[in-house]
């Protein structure tokens, strides 16, 4: 599943990010490697998904939520 | 001399840092040959003298922005004595990333966690002796809005520069080799092997493997033109199947060293790992737009209360000298006209107008210190995203609706310098108070109680410059590859740092001052000379036999001599306009006056009915929508820019848009009246 099929205060860890190497470079520096577990601060189901990981808390566009493979934990 | 540069992520504090250490003794400018913002300054302790290189922030070393191919180049290329990483005492675990990103470049380092304060208040508990200890580099534990803890960071420095201590990349290693996938593993041993025959300069093997991985642009290139082509094509091979995995492989084992470092040196659960109330309202879809308009309203509010006064106090002042330098230089005319116009005119001008540069750069410096910037970007970002810009251009794009120039020196809250020029590009398009109210002048003057109009009218011809703009420079400041989409940190609120914003704010509206006053003693000076003439009357003046000469060309767009030269009057201020209309449209006025006068005459609008037709009129006040919007806008843009071409340009652009709309809009009128 995708990052944003999780509701808010689920917990979450990455599994893969797709994308161009920027992309996950970005994801990656920005806290989101795999195998990171996360929180979902929010998800309204239309604005970006607030998730806090690495003692950060990150916004992440809900179109590139579907790059990024998440499992529930 | 010995060279600090500072590294660290957006948010670091790395900022703070760099103004506390330099003070007044900094220089901005540009790269070389680069669109991006160099800072550098010096300061002396002891007997030695440092110089600290600021460099542009970025979340990691792999080369992929302007920017962040800028730091890397210095980074690898160990051009510093010693690297100061500065990371995030309260995120310690994303920010110390950088570190573990730069583990394997062979250049002298140090470690400042700030803001430990922050994390302190977050419940955080952390060893700085124990990292230290891990890490075998010198750590400080540090507050740089703290004044008190410098003398701590220089004993930190001078311990660094000693001990020229490096960070080895052999720890990450061993984590990838224990931990990660075994195909990839293989894949990086064999990079490893392969370029094995080339020299790393400052870098280990292992690093300059990793980066390749990773599909480094920098590395990449910088491999293929050293090794055979044979070579070449095993590595690319290897990259291909790769594909972007090669940096999570590498990415996951560097969070797995920053997790080993803080094993047992960092302690504390997490408080805020819940979004705190106002956070809620701050992120919400409506509410959080709501909020950040309020807070727009309060800021320009403020703005208002701080520029106006000192807005009076000039003009007050200005009106005070001007008879006390006639009755002085009562027997040199000339002389006593070129103070009042030139230096004391532009002076007035230039000063009243830093109180809004002042208020900007304060309310906005202690939007982004709390913090609270962060939160109005994410609620915007889908708005300014379709022109290609960060949602954080919210704020300084309203506030040019106060003031142009001031709101030019806000666009700093942005990251990149291709996004702050694009910034600067629409501000331009953006009507300050004074524009809007020249512009509705002259819509009631010649079309009564149909102006309202023009308000809309107005509205949807900025929007659609903000698209020409974009389709014009958008690609060229911010390129499409480079942009990721939204996917940005929400940093802790902090407790704004009063003392250092003031005197870093001081400091930058005096940089922005020097700057404007140049330029508009520059300007103040060619209007001065081309409106003088001996008698006072405007008829003989070079600037009616330019304005005649001209005017066959000047009528394409519409407009006759006077109204160009208004047009051109309109590029000091929107407000000097009006003046030049007041005094070439009655001739008899003193023509010295042109540049000093501020407001319309009391007849002006009867005067120009009577000679105006209505689609000179049009051209008139579309050119006027769309006219460069003062010299302080084109002052504080030079300043910011850091380069005339830029300036220039912008300014070209505009001149070539207002006529060219005042073209469109004269041929329309003239063809359907």
């Amino acid at each position: 599943m995708c990052l944003s099929e999780l509701q808010e205060n689920q917990k979450g860890l990455i599994q893969k990010i797709n994308g161009d190497s920027r992309f996950v470079s970005r994801v990656v520096s920005m806290g989101l490697p795999p195998s990171s577990p996360f929180l979902v601060l929010q998800n309204d189901g239309r604005s970006p998904v607030l998730v806090y990981s690495h003692d950060t808390m990150i916004a992440i566009n809900r179109k590139e939520c579907m790059q990024i493979d998440v499992e529930m934990a | 001399m010995r060279t600090i540069a500072l590294l660290g992520q957006p948010n670091s504090g790395k900022s703070t840092l760099f103004n506390a250490l330099t003070g007044s003794h900094q220089h901005v400018g540009n790269w070389p040959g680069k669109t991006v913002e160099r800072a550098e300054g010096f300061f002396t302790q002891g007997e030695e003298l440092y110089r600290v290189v600021d460099l542009p922030g970025s979340y990691g070393l792999t080369a992929n922005s302007a920017e962040e191919v800028v730091t890397r180049t210095y980074i690898e290329h160990g051009y510093a004595d010693i690297v100061c990483i500065i990371v995030d005492a309260s995120q310690l675990e994303r920010s110390l990333y950088m570190l573990a990103d730069f583990a394997g470049v062979k250049s002298p380092v140090m470690l400042v966690l700030n803001m430990m304060d922050v994390a302190e208040q977050k419940g955080k508990k952390i060893d700085v002796e124990k990292i230290e200890k891990i890490l075998n580099i010198p750590v400080l534990g540090f507050t740089a809005s703290d004044l008190d803890g410098y003398p701590k960071f220089f004993e930190t420095l001078n311990r660094a520069l000693e001990k020229k201590a490096k960070i080895s990349s052999d720890k990450i290693r061993d984590i990838v080799e224990r931990e990660g996938e075994k195909s990839h593993v293989e894949n990086l041993k064999k990079l490893e092997d392969l370029i094995a025959p080339l020299k790393f300069d400052n870098r280990e093997r292992f690093w300059m493997a990793s980066k390749l991985l990773e599909n480094d642009s920098l590395v990449r290139s910088e491999v293929e033109t050293a090794v055979t082509p044979e070579h070449w094509k095993q590595i690319k091979e290897i990259l291909d199947a790769e594909g972007s995995d090669g940096g999570l492989l590498t990415g996951e084992a560097k969070y797995r060293f920053v997790s080993a470092v803080l094993r047992d040196a960092s302690e504390g659960e997490e408080k805020s790992m819940k979004l705190s109330r106002f956070d809620k309202i701050a992120t919400h879809r409506i509410w959080g737009k709501i909020v950040a308009f309020f807070i727009l309203v309060i800021t320009l509010a403020v703005s208002m209360m701080i520029a106006v006064p000192i807005i009076m106090g000039c003009f007050g002042l200005q009106g005070a000298a001007e008879p006390i330098v006639n009755k002085l230089l009562r027997s040199w005319p000339v002389l006593a006209s070129f103070f009042n116009s030139v230096i004391i005119g532009g002076l007035a001008v230039t000063v009243a107008m830093m109180g809004f540069v002042f208020a900007i750069l304060v309310t906005f410096g202690l939007m982004e210190d709390s913090g609270y910037l962060a939160r109005s970007s994410y609620v915007f970002d889908s708005w300014l995203s379709k022109l290609g810009l960060h949602g954080k251009a919210f704020m300084p794009l309203v506030s040019g609706l106060a003031c142009t120039g001031g709101a030019v020196c806000g666009t700093r809250v942005l990251d990149t310098r291709g996004q702050r020029l694009f910034a600067m590009v629409l501000l331009w398009s953006i009507p300050c108070g004074s524009k809007v109210a020249v512009v509705l002048f002259l819509a009631s003057v010649f079309f009564g109680s149909a102006a309202p109009l023009f308000g809309l009218v107005y509205l949807a011809m900025i929007f659609a410059s903000f698209w020409l703009s974009s389709k014009l420079f958008g690609n060229k400041l911010m390129p499409v590859n480079e942009r990721v989409g939204m996917i940005m940190e929400l940093p802790p609120y902090h407790k704004p740092h009063w003392k250092i914003l003031f005197k870093t704010v001081a400091r930058n509206v005096w940089a922005v001052f020097k700057k404007a006053i140049a330029v508009i003693w520059f300007v103040s000076l060619l209007f001065w000379l081309i409106s003088y003439s001996k008698d006072g009357n405007v008829e003989h003046s070079v600037l009616y036999t330019i304005g005649n000469a001209i005017e066959p060309f000047t009528q394409i767009f519409g407009m006759r001599w006077q109204l160009f030269i208004s047009y051109i009057g309109g590029i000091f201020s929107k407000e000097a306009s009006l003046g030049v209309m007041s005094v070439v449209f009655s001739s008899t006025m003193d023509a010295f006056s042109l540049v000093a006068r501020n407001e319309a005459g009391a007849n002006l609008g009867e005067m120009m009915r009577a000679v105006v037709t209505i689609p000179e009129a049009l051209a008139f006040i579309f050119a006027s929508m769309f006219n460069i919007p003062c010299v302080l806008a084109m002052g504080t843009t030079y300043r910011e820019t850091h380069s005339l071409k830029w300036m220039l340009a912008i300014a070209g652009y505009y001149f070539a848009i207002s006529l060219g709309l005042a073209f469109i809009v004269y041929h329309i009128a003239l063809w359907v009246l």
